[in-house]
C-alpha cells in the first residue's frame, strides 16, 4: 500500500500521542504504591503541597483581577501604548521562564525599585512573596489572552444598548459584559491556577527554591531528582499532573459551553426571482 | 427644532460622515436610506453616543448632546440583530431600563404591561430570548427601547433579518406603537417598503453626506441628483431640450423623443427622472391622454417581494417599470416581448 500524505500525518499524530500517554502512565506504573503513600505523608510533601496551593490561590486572584481590566481595555478602548501592551502580553509565550525569573531577580534585587521595596519591608527575592510575584508574571499573559478573546467575542452593541437604557460604563460592565463573559473568565481562572501551580523556572530563580522554605511542588520534584530521591520526585509529578488534568478537563468543558458569539451584521439583499 | 444635527463629521476609516446635517421635528418618523457603507449606521451610533464626532453638534430640544455619555441622552436603540441580553428573560430585558429610572416594582409592572400589550408580547414575558423567533425577539427589543419613553428612538435596519410577512406585521405594530408612545424615530433601512409604510420624512445618505431630505413623495418623485434618482429606482436619463412649448418641452434622450411638462431652455442638457410606477405597460398600441408612448422590447423581468420590475429597451435607452406580479402574468410579460410604454408628460421631471 502506498503511503499517502494523509496517512503520514495521521500516523505521526498517533505515534506522538501514544508516546505521551506511555510517558505519563509510567509516572504511575514505575513506583510502588507504598512508596507514593509514604512520600505523600512526608513533612516535605505536605509543606510543599500546602505552600503551592496557598501561593497559587493568591496569585490566581491577583492575576484575574489584573487580567480582566487589562483585557477589557485592550478589547474595547484605543489608547496610547496599546500596541506595546499587546506585544508585551504576547512575549512570555515565547520568552524562556528562566530568563523571566532572572529579569525579575535583577529588578527586585539590583535596582532602586527593589531597594525601595525592601526599605519599606517588602522583600521579594528568595521569599514566599517572590513565589507569588514569579507566578503572577508567568500566568498573567495567558489569563489576559483568554479574557481578551472572550471580550472580543461579545458584541459591544450589548453594551451600547445598556448604556442607552441609562446605565453607566461600570454598571454596564457589571450587569451585561461580565455575565456574558462568565464562562471565558472561569476558563481563564482555571488555566491561571494551573499555570501558577506548575510555574517553575521563574519561581526557582526569584524565590530560590530552598528546602521547606520556598519549596513548591515543581521545586520539590527538582530538588528530589537532584538528591536521587525518585519516589518523592514522582509523587510531586503525579500531584502536578492531576492538577493540570483537572484544569484541562474543566477548561474544555467551559470552552465547549461558550455560546455568546459576535453577531455579524449580514448585508441585506432583496430576494430575486427570475421569471 | 426638536432634533438638530449640524455639520457632523467623523472618520472611522471604513465608514465616515462628512458635514452631515439633519433636522427632525417632534413626532416625525424619519427614515434614512443610502447604499451600503454610506454612513447610516455611524450616524445613528453617533446620535446614540457610541462615537464622539470630530466636529459638529447634536442638539435635542436645544440641549447639547454631543458631549454627553449615552446614558444621559434619553435615546434608545434597536438593532437588526435584536441584542437582547441572553442572560435575562424577556421580562427582565424589558424591565432593565426602567429599573434604573423607577423604584417601585408595581410601577415597573404597569409599564411592562402597557408596552407588551402594544407590541403583543404578553405571552412571551417569561421566555428566554434564545427560544423566540426573529420577529418575536425584535418586538421585545422594541418594547425594551420604548418602555423607558425615550425622546428619540433609533432603529438600525430593524426588519432586515426578518421574512417578508413578519416584516409587514412588524411595520403595522411599530406604527401603532409610535402612535401610542408619540416617539420621534430615526430608522435606517435598505428596504423602500419601510419608507412607504412608515416614513414622514426621508433622508438620503451617500458617502457620509446627507444629500436629500424631504417627504417620501418629494424624494421619490423629485430626486435632487442623478445619484438619488438612481438609488431610489427612478429612471434617470440625460437629454437635451429640443423644442420649447407653452406647456413644457420636447426632449431628445439619446434619440428617443419625450414630452416633459417642466420648462427649460432650448439646447440645454438636462437629467430627467421618470418614476417606474408612473409608466403603464401595454401589449397593444392604445390611444390615451398621455403624450409619451414608446415602443420597446422587454429585457428582463425580476420579482422582488410583491413588486415586479420590468426593464424595457427603447432604441438606445432602457427604462425600468414597476408593476404587480399579477399584471405581469396577465399581460404575459417576459423577456423578448414587444410592449408599449405609456406615461404622461408630467411624469417626466427635470432633475437639477
Amino acid at each position: 500500500m502506498q503511503l499517502k500524505f494523509r496517512h503520514f500525518c495521521i500516523i505521526l499524530s498517533l505515534i506522538f500521542t501514544f508516546s505521551l500517554i506511555v510517558a505519563i502512565a509510567s509516572l504511575f506504573i514505575v513506583p510502588s504504591p507504598s512508596e507514593i503513600i509514604d512520600s505523600m505523608r512526608s513533612a516535605e510533601m505536605i509543606y510543599s503541597l500546602k505552600l503551592t496551593l496557598i501561593t497559587s490561590s493568591i496569585s490566581t486572584v491577583i492575576v484575574i483581577f489584573t487580567a480582566i481590566p487589562m483585557s477589557y481595555a485592550l478589547s474595547r478602548y484605543s489608547f496610547w501604548g496599546k500596541s506595546i501592551v499587546k506585544s508585551i502580553i504576547d512575549l512570555p509565550m515565547a520568552f524562556p521562564e528562566l530568563v523571566l525569573g532572572l529579569a525579575l531577580l535583577l529588578l527586585f534585587g539590583k535596582t532602586a525599585i527593589g531597594s525601595a521595596l525592601s526599605y519599606v519591608g517588602i522583600n521579594i527575592v528568595f521569599t514566599k512573596l517572590g513565589i507569588v510575584v514569579a507566578q503572577v508574571f508567568t500566568a498573567l499573559p495567558f489569563a489576559t489572552r483568554i479574557a481578551y478573546t472572550t471580550f472580543e467575542s461579545i458584541n459591544p452593541r450589548y453594551e451600547l444598548v445598556s448604556r442607552t437604557l441609562g446605565y453607566g460604563e461600570f454598571e454596564t460592565f457589571k450587569n451585561v459584559t461580565l455575565p456574558l463573559a462568565k464562562d471565558g473568565i472561569l476558563a481563564s481562572t482555571i488555566i491561571t491556577f494551573a499555570r501558577c501551580v506548575g510555574a517553575f523556572g521563574a519561581v526557582l530563580i526569584l524565590a530560590g527554591g530552598s528546602y521547606m522554605n520556598t519549596e513548591v511542588l515543581p521545586v520539590t520534584l527538582y530538588l528530589n531528582i537532584s538528591y536521587g530521591n525518585i519516589g518523592m520526585a514522582i509523587t510531586s509529578g503525579i500531584v502536578l499532573i492531576i492538577v493540570s488534568f483537572i484544569a484541562i478537563y474543566a477548561f474544555e468543558k467551559l470552552e465547549g459551553a461558550k455560546n455568546v458569539s459576535k453577531n455579524r451584521k449580514p448585508e441585506h439583499r432583496f430576494r430575486r426571482v427570475q421569471t | 427644532m426638536f432634533l438638530k444635527i449640524e455639520n457632523l463629521s467623523i472618520d472611522l476609516g471604513e465608514f465616515k460622515l462628512e458635514d452631515a446635517s439633519l433636522s427632525v421635528e417632534q413626532g416625525e418618523y424619519a427614515v434614512l436610506i443610502g447604499p451600503t457603507g454610506s454612513g447610516k449606521s455611524i450616524l445613528l451610533e453617533t446620535i446614540a453616543g457610541f462615537y464622539r464626532p470630530e466636529h459638529g453638534s447634536i442638539k435635542l430640544k436645544d440641549k447639547e448632546l454631543t458631549v454627553l455619555p449615552p446614558e444621559k441622552r434619553n435615546v434608545s436603540v434597536v438593532y437588526q440583530d435584536y441584542m437582547l441580553f441572553p442572560h435575562m428573560n424577556v421580562y427582565d430585558n424589558i424591565a432593565y431600563g426602567i429599573r434604573k429610572k423607577r423604584r417601585s416594582e408595581t410601577d415597573i409592572e404597569q409599564s411592562i404591561e402597557k408596552v407588551s400589550n402594544v407590541l403583543k408580547i404578553k405571552h412571551l414575558l417569561h421566555r428566554h430570548p434564545d427560544t423566540l423567533s426573529g420577529g418575536e425577539q425584535q418586538r421585545v427589543a422594541i418594547a425594551r427601547a420604548l418602555v423607558v419613553e425615550p425622546e428619540l428612538l433609533l432603529m438600525d435596519e430593524p426588519f432586515s433579518a426578518l421574512d417578508i410577512k413578519t416584516r409587514e406585521e412588524l411595520r403595522t405594530l411599530v406604527k401603532d406603537a409610535m402612535n401610542e408612545y408619540r416617539t420621534t424615530v430615526i430608522h435606517v433601512t435598505h428596504d423602500f417598503e419601510d419608507v412607504f409604510a412608515l416614513a414622514t420624512q426621508v433622508a438620503v445618505l451617500h458617502e457620509g453626506k446627507i444629500i436629500q431630505v424631504g417627504t417620501p413623495e418629494e424624494v421619490f418623485s423629485r430626486p435632487v441628483s442623478e445619484f438619488v434618482a438612481d438609488f431610489v429606482g427612478t429612471n434617470a436619463l440625460r437629454c437635451t431640450i429640443e423644442k420649447k412649448e407653452d406647456s413644457g418641452c420636447m426632449l431628445n434622450c439619446n434619440g428617443v423623443k419625450l414630452w416633459c411638462a417642466d420648462s427649460g431652455t432650448e439646447g440645454d442638457s438636462v437629467t430627467v427622472a421618470i418614476r417606474p410606477e408612473s409608466i403603464i405597460i401595454s401589449r397593444e398600441m392604445v390611444h390615451t391622454s398621455a403624450r409619451n408612448v414608446l415602443q420597446g422590447t422587454v429585457q428582463s423581468v425580476v420579482t422582488r417581494g410583491h413588486l415586479t420590475w420590468v426593464t424595457v429597451k427603447v432604441q438606445n435607452i432602457t427604462l425600468r417599470v414597476v408593476i404587480t406580479p399579477n399584471s405581469a402574468e396577465l399581460l404575459n410579460i417576459h423577456e423578448g416581448v414587444e410592449v408599449y410604454l405609456i406615461f404622461k408628460a408630467s411624469g417626466v421631471r427635470m432633475v437639477r
